[in-house]
């Protein structure tokens, strides 16, 4: 029986040892996909970023892929894919060597036409030669989320994905999602989008403050829709 | 999870890449449209080797004729004096406690935004992708100190070159050990922050030793070097070091790189554009922990104008740096003083100007905040000019007590304490007000018209930016220069800092951004205009 991809036990996060919110209870399994959902400074991202090994937890116990969090380790990065937030880029390269060096860099074989698809896929082969400095924010959002996909991976951790893309790049990020679980990957993403929660997320963890929830999609959607009216 | 491998391909996987080769495809990338050629690339380094080669024999001729300029040691050390020799030491020592303190708060390894997003999650040794960085920074440090102290030796002690050749090895060790052992400590986990604070403490407590040898009588003759043999065992000792930090480069989490990456990044940015308060936010705000173990009651705040000055020494007290700068400076003009070589009218001046100015600084942190967040001066029902006054308030008082200790050593020096330190008193709005100026500052102006000079051409519109805060000082303090010049206070002088300090206020409360020559030329527009139409 395969390991779950994480494991968190009454996971408290915070920062200088003042959590942001109440202990995370949750396991996700591989093929499986958790979304965080909850108001904006709930902690969802926080929790991500202990996750990844961005952030020493507070307290609790949290393991991916079986092991304690350590993103120093080769095996950790080469299993462990994350999209942030992360507006940085060498100004110098263009979109095709961002996603080309990323490829590369996992010992992807045949990176260029690798590259060349998921360019397709995500609407940027128009600006394949484009530095960063003329995206626009939502192409620049497109070229992370590429990245996520064009490396090796067993977890994918995803904050707010939906975060400047259009509808119909949304609906195919889902798809993509979906297509993830199917392969056997596992997927923890923190989402404000009741439609991808609905399309993609087996089962929803609600952070706050007080406490925190397990959710079926259903009701984390109804519950984003009611806290963004 | 070793044994484990992806689930999820993207394609058939081969040979993870050594980081060597990601390096080499990052630069020759960017190469391949930097547009720069290998000729205008050696052009540049050369301008650059040109450039420092010129500045430092700047340096060394203006220290040594200061060394000539100075008075001669007297055969009969006045008691609480101090060695030139000691406070040279005592420099060092702040500039070790700098450094540290630097190192700290740049890292000092780290990986810059675009390093820490696509470089740090590879799958490739870490220590490949950031060995070039870690051995930059000691061997900047290593040649920083050396130049620094290069100059401080030869130009002040006027050593000889052999003396002044060791002081420098041992200097360039010094520099580089201190930013190795910093390297050390932030692969063992111990935090920026607390790497700073070693640094900080070491910088304020300098001057207190040196007051303390002063009181003791206790100086020393020359600057401690290390011999030859001491210097081979101690480059040895580095190297050792060196390949410490080199194989625990990989053991630095990613937080803590993308941290030090980002401080280092904001800093280089803040001093190439030549903003010295994005500077010193971010060297501030990176070290700066994110909680508080005691929140303040902010007791002291009854209503819009108290809830100001509150907050503005609510921000100075939290700031550790800010406080041991001001410490540092009032210290520095008893120090000076009790120099016999350095105890001239121009030694005294300079201290006084170099010293204040520091000191101003440090205080002015509550008004660069509101500079930066300008929602902060709107929250509160007060006019934008009562806003400017209130933020003087802090800096006032903090300046009142570097003041009285300041102009206190000067008035021993020259035997006249009250007279010293009542202008020394009746000066304190100018700083205050010069704070609260050049914390308002614009943004440097790289627009303005550019100024042929024999060392190239300088931007009028970063300069005039730069001046404001500085130019209150050096008019607004006139009569305390010309009483330094003169060493002696009289009641016109101040009956005419009372007057300056009036101006002073006034013109560091104005909410106008632009300079006087762009206010004038304004003015005249308008005036052009009103003639035309009438």
């Amino acid at each position: 029986m395969s390991k779950p991809a994480v494991r968190a036990q009454d996971l408290l996060v915070g920062y200088g040892g003042a959590p942001v919110c109440a202990p995370v209870t949750f396991t996700l399994a591989p093929g499986k996909a958790i979304a965080l959902v909850g108001a904006n400074g709930s902690g969802k991202s926080t929790v991500l970023r202990a996750v990844i090994g961005l952030l020493e937890p507070t307290s609790g116990k949290l393991a991916v892929l079986g092991e304690e969090v350590d993103e120093r380790t080769v095996a950790f990065r080469s299993q462990v894919a994350s999209v942030l937030d992360d507006d940085a880029y060498f100004p110098a390269l263009t979109v095709y060597e961002h996603l080309y060096l990323t490829a590369r860099g996992h010992g992807v074989l045949g990176a260029a036409g690798v590259v060349t698809e998921l360019l397709d896929e995500f609407g940027l082969t128009d600006h394949s030669t484009s530095l960063p400095v003329a995206l626009s924010s939502g192409q620049r959002r497109r070229l992370l989320l590429a990245a996520g996909f064009v490396r090796p991976r067993s977890l994918l951790v995803l904050d707010e994905p939906e975060q400047r893309l259009d509808r119909a790049m949304r609906d195919r990020l889902a798809a993509r999602l979906v297509a993830e679980k199917r392969a056997g990957g596992a997927v923890l993403l923190a989402t404000h989008d009741p439609d991808l929660v609905l399309a993609v997320a087996d089962r929803a963890v609600h952070v706050a403050d007080d406490v925190t929830r397990l959710l079926a999609p259903a009701d984390a959607a109804a519950l984003i829709s009611a806290e963004n009216p | 999870m070793s044994e484990l491998d992806p689930v999820v391909l993207p394609g058939e996987l081969g040979e993870v890449p050594g980081a060597r080769d990601i390096r080499r495809y990052t630069s020759q990338a960017a190469n391949a449209r930097g547009g720069a050629s290998l000729g205008s690339l050696l052009a540049s380094v050369y301008y650059a080797v040109i450039t420092l080669g010129i500045a430092i024999g700047l340096a060394l001729g203006f220290a040594q004729a200061m060394r000539v300029s100075l008075p001669a040691e007297p055969d009969v050390a006045e008691p609480t004096s101090l060695s030139l020799a000691t406070l040279v030491v005592v420099i060092i020592v702040a500039l070790v406690g700098m450094l540290v303190s630097l190192a700290g708060r740049l890292g000092p390894v780290g990986a810059g935004g675009a390093e820490a997003a696509w470089w740090l999650p590879l799958p490739v040794g870490r220590r490949g992708l950031l060995r070039p960085a870690a051995r930059r920074l000691p061997m900047i440090a290593a040649l920083v100190a050396a130049i620094l102290v290069g100059l401080l030796d030869a130009g002040l002690l006027g050593d000889s070159a052999l003396r002044v050749a060791h002081v420098v090895l041992t200097s360039a060790l010094v520099g580089a050990g201190i930013v190795l052992l910093a390297a050390l400590a932030q692969s063992a986990g111990v935090s920026r922050s607390a790497t700073a604070l070693v640094g900080d403490l070491l910088l304020a407590a300098a001057p207190v030793a040196a007051v303390i040898l002063a009181l003791t009588d206790w100086s020393l003759d020359e600057v401690p070097a290390l011999p030859w043999y001491g210097a081979a065992l101690a480059a040895v000792l580095l190297v050792g070091v060196a390949l410490l930090v080199d194989r625990r480069l990989g053991d630095i989490p990613t937080r803590s790189l993308r941290e030090s990456g980002s401080v280092a990044t904001q800093a280089v940015g803040a001093a190439v554009s030549l903003d010295s308060r994005e500077l010193g936010r971010a060297l501030t705000d990176g070290a700066a922990s994110t909680t508080r173990r005691f929140v303040s009651r902010l007791r002291t705040a009854r209503g819009a104008a108290s809830a100001l000055v509150t907050a503005d020494l609510v921000v100075l007290r939290r700031s550790v740096r800010h406080s041991v700068q001001l410490v540092v400076a009032a210290l520095v003009p008893i120090l000076v003083s009790s120099v016999p070589e350095l105890a001239s009218s121009g030694g005294v001046l300079l201290a006084l100007l170099v010293a204040g100015y520091v000191a101003m600084s440090a205080t002015g942190e509550g008004a660069r905040r509101a500079q930066m967040a300008p929602i902060l001066d709107r929250l509160l029902p007060l006019e934008a000019r009562t806003v400017r006054r209130l933020r003087m308030v802090v800096p006032a008082l903090a300046m009142l007590v570097w003041s009285v200790v300041a102009f206190g050593a000067v008035g021993r020096w020259t035997g006249d304490l009250a007279g010293w330190i009542v202008l020394g008193v009746v000066s304190t709005p100018v700083w205050a007000a010069a704070a609260v100026r050049s914390s308002y500052r614009p943004a440097p102006d790289w627009g303005g018209p550019l100024v042929s000079t024999p060392m190239g051409a300088l931007p009028t519109g970063v300069g005039a930016v730069l001046a404001r805060g500085p130019d209150v000082v050096v008019l607004g303090l006139l009569p305390v220069w010309i009483a330094v010049l003169l060493r002696d206070v009289n009641s016109t002088m101040i009956g005419i800092q009372v007057a300056l300090s009036f101006i002073a206020v006034a013109v560091g409360s104005s909410v106008a951004t632009g300079t006087m020559m762009e206010r004038m030329m304004s003015s005249q527009e308008e005036l052009d205009k009103k003639r035309k139409s009438a």
